[in-house]
């Protein structure tokens, strides 16, 4: 009973320390707002502690831990029942306001980096669920496992999340 | 084309890049999620633990007034407690079952569950208005029925009895109000799941 307890915790600790940067990144692009997105990251956490036990291998680890992560995830959205936060929304969340920029001129001014997160951030759940797993790394195979839908429908629906995850960033294409 | 899909791979790559450097846990992460891991082992076992002491009390006084000589009312109430005790135990393993393993099935798996789960709670509402309204009808008819016996009861301690009478006439409000926002706040859920499945469904 000890040592399987032992193995677990040790299994664990190699979980978030392998896949906690993954983790946080998808905790991220639920939750605009520091505090409840560190309160989000435990609760994940404490999900695949809790799940842990029950992990049989039918599916890789990492399929494993993204689907306990995205539910989780989609708890927190269903249960919040805020309306879709707007881009707009999000960068007053997590900037000082700037009494002087436009949203094209603010665009152009503010990095890649901050446009890809808030832009991800901003899209519909289902192509941010797309898109998370598309820039973490997952192929087709395992993007269509965690969301439960098949290949086929995985490449059709990352083309059309792409294109929005575009506009929300101000590409022009 | 090929120019094309060398763009998005190039596209992709630069977004992974930047993607990888969006957020990070805080140094203290896992030492806080172990932190909460032992509180909530902690309830657990204090929750369980609790739980087997009133069981064990509960089932001993039931055992006692059972065994020995007492009315049929007395034997009545501890058999009803019994019962009771045999309820709630079934009601804390059916709702601690399986609770974590809806997590590890695949998002729309997820969802389908989450709103045959929200659906049933809806049902569950609906049917506990219609019995607490039900047990307030049947304690005025148990006592109009058993007017003869309460009456001098009532005569000798009126403030007593209307102060009884007063908490059930304002129970029967008070649960229907209480049931009503617990409803509404389910039917929102609802809402929200069947929203988050529409959009799963036609993307």
């Amino acid at each position: 009973m000890r040592e399987t307890r032992r193995a677990l915790e040790r299994q664990f600790e190699r979980i978030l320390g392998e896949h906690g940067a993954a983790i946080s990144r998808l905790a991220y692009s639920y939750e605009a707002v520091n505090g409840i997105r560190e309160e989000l990251l435990q609760e994940i956490a404490l999900a695949i502690w809790q799940a842990l036990p029950h992990f049989r291998g039918e599916c890789s680890e990492r399929t494993f831990i993204f689907r306990i992560a995205h539910n989780r995830g989609l708890t927190h959205v269903g249960r919040r029942r805020a309306p879709q936060q707007s881009l707009d929304d999000l960068e007053e969340a997590d900037e000082p306001v700037d009494p002087r920029p436009l949203p094209e001129e603010y665009l152009a001014q503010t990095n890649q980096r901050e446009r890809l997160a808030l832009a991800v951030q901003s899209l519909p759940v289902a192509h941010k669920q797309m898109i998370v797993l598309m820039l973490e790394g997952l192929s087709h195979a395992e993007i269509g496992e965690v969301l439960g839908i098949t290949e086929n429908n995985v490449a059709v629906r990352l083309t059309r999340a792409r294109k929005t995850l575009k506009q929300a960033m101000g590409v022009t294409q | 084309m090929t120019n094309d899909s060398t763009k998005q791979d190039r596209e992709l790559d630069l977004w992974r890049e930047q993607w990888s450097r969006v957020a990070r846990p805080s140094p203290e992460f896992q030492r806080q999620v172990q932190q909460r891991i032992k509180v909530q082992d902690r309830r657990f076992w204090l929750g369980n633990l609790l739980a087997l002491a009133a069981f064990v009390v509960m089932l001993t006084l039931a055992i006692y007034q059972l065994s020995h000589p007492a009315s049929r009312i007395e034997k009545g109430r501890a058999t009803g407690i019994c019962l009771l005790l045999f309820v709630a135990v079934a009601c804390r393993l059916w709702i601690s079952r399986g609770t974590w393993r809806a997590e590890t099935q695949s998002v729309r798996a997820f969802l389908e569950l989450w709103h045959r789960r929200v659906q049933a709670r809806i049902r569950g509402i609906q049917i506990g208005i219609y019995l607490a309204t039900g047990w307030l009808a049947f304690c005025a008819a148990l006592a109009a029925a058993n007017w003869a016996t309460i009456r001098p009861g009532l005569m000798a301690h009126p403030t007593v009895y209307l102060a009884m009478m007063l908490v059930l006439v304002l129970m029967l409000p008070a649960i229907w109000f209480g049931l009503m926002w617990f409803r509404r706040l389910k039917v929102a859920e609802l809402n929200e799941v069947t929203r988050l499945l529409e959009e799963m469904g036609t993307e």
